[in-house]
């Protein structure tokens, strides 16, 4: 299978899955539910061959394919992996498999809401192959726009309020990005948008600064930077289920990779002028984001504001510039996705069945429900970087990092994870623990085919937990070649 | 595929065969009075126009008279467009309600002599040439956007039209005698606006007049939400899609006249262009009306395109062409839904869309295209469209400008959203008892039109390299 377009494969996999779902008509529910499980479950295959098939000791992209696009404006269409990529790819298909399989019991409108998904699913799947700017902001946007109408018409709670704000919040660091991406574009004089080619370049010193915090910013806030993340949380909220674990799994992440990939790797000079500005503010969203959770009463606010938290780890780990930090905030990257999902996972499970989600209405959920609050328990574990799941490891090497580098920094930022600790525990005794309230003394335990998606994120953490180095082994010769650039 | 000889005759077929179709169009309605048959006669000739472009894609030459008239790719190029654009708008105008009563069967004949001055337009390289294009093509409209009488703005919209387009093209004409005063000459290819002299600076930017108000760019867009409401709705679409075409092309012709200059003429462009998309998009989120609301983002998408000319480059220029020919496919879709939702000869507004994702799945889904198209949002034309602008503005580090602009197109999402959210989103309320139209459904002609302009618009947007190639092509040939 040597020659095999395996990224393009990954990228007509649900492109393909979209056209039956197009085709099929609106009643056969059913098929299309099994059209996307199928697709999913081929793309985790095809990401497992990816990363089969990537070297950890070759050169840092692989698996390239080159075609001319438009040449005469030096756009091709160039997919290619590293190590990062690699892991964020096999996240992808795990997050589209399970929250295919989260939404087996949607009714309402089930043509229209997986074409959107799978759409977006595309989207995401682009944006982490592509080697080549346009291509990137492409598929970028691609991913973000279905959010609209997933949010909007299935979600919940404030739901049009929700998606337009997220929507708006989202375009207006897609004009930043706009600009800078642009920018790069006609500064390099290159007249090419190869990521490759752009970073065999070296920019100049005041353009990288004058530049770096627009492309920080625009791909930021898809990360939840504060003070722009007002965005996410309630759109966690609002959205369904599925869309809330692709959402905080895998969407925020683009915006992470946005800057790992594009502005970090291309203008170092000016991430290490600006370091200390975005550090400090991705420490703000670590205490801020663990503050405000504590204040929640509602599920999905606890886990949408729990979110900035950790992703404020991702940013804090990418502005430290060194190897830990850089290693840590990619890992986390992908066990915060992992986690996330499976948190907004068991919420939704919960919330289907009550159409509640106040967590001082529950109580004792942990006897009447042991399974489903296991679930939901594992992903609180894992938040809270307890030792055994992948999330522990990630934060260490970022907290190990942010000492080093910015020490007052560092401290806050563990601060900020003992007060998540503290909000976690706080939901646990309230709502799965002690006296269980009669109210839902009938709630129906998870069955076998509902608790499968949650299994297999679960056994991602752990495995991931217990054998880290099956991803630091490639995050690490890509992160030590970013730095190289320092 | 044999090829056409290159002769005086075949330079000039789509022009002979748009402006015979309109003859035989008049004939038939003054003899034959059936509106089968002038609709199919104006159908006909639309599309032989349309293979005639194609056919003398490659053609260049100047026939009959040397330097007043012109062939070459940059005028078949558009040509193409405006035959494209006046095929579909006839699709859209098979079944419309809005004409039912009075003036339907005149119809083909105004848009086929409108879209015959639109040619000359885009061909005429000689300013008096230049100047009688521009009238034909603009007094078929005059009349055509008054034919909607059972609308109590119509008369109101079609005089605002004729008194703005009388005072700009007055502007124009002023404009080309000062041109001839200071250059001695009405050939454009003699005509160079440079830093020389202030008298041809005046008329050039006073003859821009006349195409800004095709343009609807702002300062001479007044009319525009009014007609594009008011008019009847394959008569707006014209206006929307054909009409911008042939300005987007006559307003680059113009800017081949530009020489070495000091004087800021980059400056005067970037600050109408901010003007124009910040103005409609500002305007267009207030909207209830879905016509009046394409009427005002009109005026946004063309301060989009006038990044382009700001540029003042062969890039800049051929992203306003791509654009221009995007964004004429693009409201096309945006119209078919019009005509398609708008039946009953009431306006569409927003409210009416509610459901429509039930109701009419297909309309809906055009619809959805249609409006992401506009946004800007991939895979569509729109996306591809904005990125070439933007870029072209950015190469001559317009940092600012772009940023303006690219803040201009999170506003305008918005709106364009409130209309999917309308269609997609909004419940129909229960008590509520709607005719369950079949919209484009049960209508063929209306039908295939939306689903060409939809497969165009993904496709371009999906692998744009051909029609940017030609549009870069045709830039190069009009830049001298």
């Amino acid at each position: 299978m040597g020659d095999l377009p395996v990224l393009s494969l990954l990228l007509l996999m649900p492109t393909a899955a979209l056209g039956l779902i197009v085709i099929l008509p609106r009643t056969s529910k059913l098929a299309i539910k099994v059209v996307s499980a199928v697709s999913a479950l081929l793309t985790v295959l095809l990401a497992a061959e990816v990363w089969w098939l990537y070297d950890v000791d070759g050169p840092q992209y692989q698996l390239q394919q080159i075609v001319p696009w438009l040449a005469d404006f030096g756009i091709s269409y160039h997919l290619g992996v590293d190590g990062p990529a690699v892991l964020m790819t096999l996240l992808n298909a795990l997050v589209f498999l399970t929250g295919t399989l989260s939404m087996w019991t949607l009714q309402e409108r089930v043509k229209e809401y997986f074409a959107f998904m799978v759409t977006l699913v595309i989207g995401v799947f682009g944006v982490f192959v592509s080697l080549d700017i346009f291509f990137f902001f492409f598929f970028y946007e691609l991913a973000v726009l279905p959010m609209y109408p997933l949010i909007a018409v299935w979600g919940s709670s404030n739901k049009e309020y929700a998606a337009m704000k997220l929507t708006l919040f989202l375009m207006a660091g897609s004009a930043l990005l706009f600009v800078g991406l642009l920018a790069l574009y006609w500064s390099s004089g290159l007249r090419t948008f190869d990521l490759v080619a752009l970073g065999q370049h070296a920019f100049d010193r005041s353009f990288q600064v004058a530049i770096y915090p627009m492309i920080y910013v625009g791909f930021g806030i898809l990360a939840g930077m504060f003070p722009l993340h007002s965005w996410s949380p309630t759109g966690h909220v609002a959205a369904p289920t599925a869309v809330s674990m692709l959402h905080a799994g895998v969407l925020m992440k683009l915006g992470a990779f946005g800057i790992f990939r594009i502005a970090i790797t291309l203008l170092p000079e000016g991430a290490k002028a600006w370091a200390d500005t975005f550090a400090i503010l991705a420490t703000v969203n670590i205490v801020y984001g663990a503050f405000v959770a504590l204040r929640q009463t509602d599920f999905k606010f606890v886990i949408g504001f729990s979110s900035v938290s950790h992703m404020g780890i991702v940013l804090l780990g990418l502005n430290v510039l060194s190897a830990d930090g850089l290693n840590g905030a990619v890992f986390q990257m992908f066990a915060h996705g992992a986690m996330t999902a499976l948190f907004f996972s068991s919420v939704g499970f919960i919330y289907d069945q009550t159409h509640c989600r106040d967590i001082g209405r529950f109580g004792g959920l942990a006897k009447q429900i042991p399974i489903a609050s296991a679930f939901f328990i594992i992903a609180g574990l894992s938040g809270m970087g307890v030792p055994g799941f992948a999330s522990f490891w990630a934060e260490l090497l970022v907290f190990v990092g942010a000492v080093r580098g910015y020490p007052l920094l560092g401290v806050f930022a563990i601060a900020g994870l003992v007060i998540s600790a503290l909000f976690m525990l706080r939901v646990y005794l309230r709502a799965f623990f002690g006296p269980p309230n009669p109210e839902w003394n009938q709630l129906k335990e998870v069955s076998a085919w509902g608790a499968l998606p949650r299994a297999i994120l679960v056994c991602v953490l752990l495995i991931f937990g217990f054998y880290p180095r099956l991803a630091l082994r490639l995050i690490g010769p890509t992160t030590s070649l970013l730095l190289r650039r320092f | 595929m044999p090829q056409l000889p290159m002769t005086d005759l075949t330079l000039f077929l789509p022009e002979i065969a748009l402006l015979s179709g309109a003859l035989c169009c008049f004939i038939a309605s003054v003899a034959d009075r059936s509106y089968a048959s002038v609709w199919a006669l104006g159908t006909l000739s639309a599309i032989a126009a349309l293979v005639c472009s194609c056919l003398t894609l490659t053609f260049q030459g100047e026939p009959f008279a040397p330097g007043i008239y012109r062939i070459d790719l940059f005028s078949q190029f558009l040509k193409l467009g405006i035959s494209g654009g006046l095929w579909l708008v006839q699709m859209l105008s098979r079944d419309d309600s809005s004409l039912r009563r009075f003036g339907r069967l005149e119809l083909p004949f105004f848009l086929l002599l409108s879209g015959v001055g639109m040619m000359i337009l885009v061909s005429a390289t000689e300013l008096l040439t230049l100047y009688v294009g521009l009238e034909l093509a603009a007094y078929g409209l005059y009349i055509s956007v008054a034919l909607r009488r059972s609308l109590a703005i119509a008369g109101e919209a079609a005089a605002k039209y004729l008194l703005f387009g009388a005072a700009s093209s007055a502007i124009t004409l002023y404009g080309i005698s000062l041109i001839y005063g200071a250059s001695g000459t009405t050939y454009l290819a003699s005509v160079v606006v440079d830093g020389s002299s202030l008298l041809l600076l005046t008329g050039f930017l006073l003859m821009l007049a006349g195409f800004l108000f095709k343009l609807a760019l702002f300062p001479f867009h007044f009319w525009a939400p009014d007609l594009y409401q008011a008019a009847p709705h394959p008569v707006a679409a014209f206006v929307a899609t054909v009409s911008k075409i042939a300005a987007v092309g006559l307003l680059a012709r113009a800017l081949s006249l530009i020489g070495a200059t000091d004087a800021p003429i980059g400056e005067v462009f970037a600050v109408l262009s901010v003007a124009s998309m910040t103005l409609g998009n500002l305007a267009a989120l207030r909207q209830t009306d879905l016509k009046r609301l394409i009427g005002y983002s009109a005026v946004a998408q063309a301060g989009y395109v006038f990044l382009g000319f700001e540029a003042l480059s062969t890039r800049g220029v051929a992203a306003a062409l791509f654009y221009a020919l995007s964004y004429g496919v693009m409201s096309h879709l945006a119209f078919v839904v019009v005509c398609a939702v708008g039946r009953s000869d009431k306006d569409p507004s927003l409210s009416d869309l509610v459901g429509l994702h039930r109701r009419a799945p297909l309309t809906a889904f055009f619809l959805l295209v249609a409006m992401f198209s506009l946004a800007g949002i991939p895979p569509t034309a729109g996306f591809f469209g904005k990125w070439l602008l933007f870029a072209a503005a950015l190469e001559r580090g317009q940092y600012a400008l772009v940023l303006i602009a690219a803040i201009n197109s999170t506003v305008a999402l918005y709106y364009y959203l409130q209309v999917v959210r309308a269609a997609y989103v909004t419940p129909l309320p229960a008590d509520v008892e709607r005719p369950a139209e079949p919209a484009v459904g049960s209508q063929l002609a209306l039908k295939t039109a939306g689903w060409i302009s939809s497969a165009a618009m993904l496709a371009i947007g999906i692998y744009p390299a051909p029609l940017f190639e030609l549009a870069q092509r045709a830039a190069a040939v009009v830049l001298r």
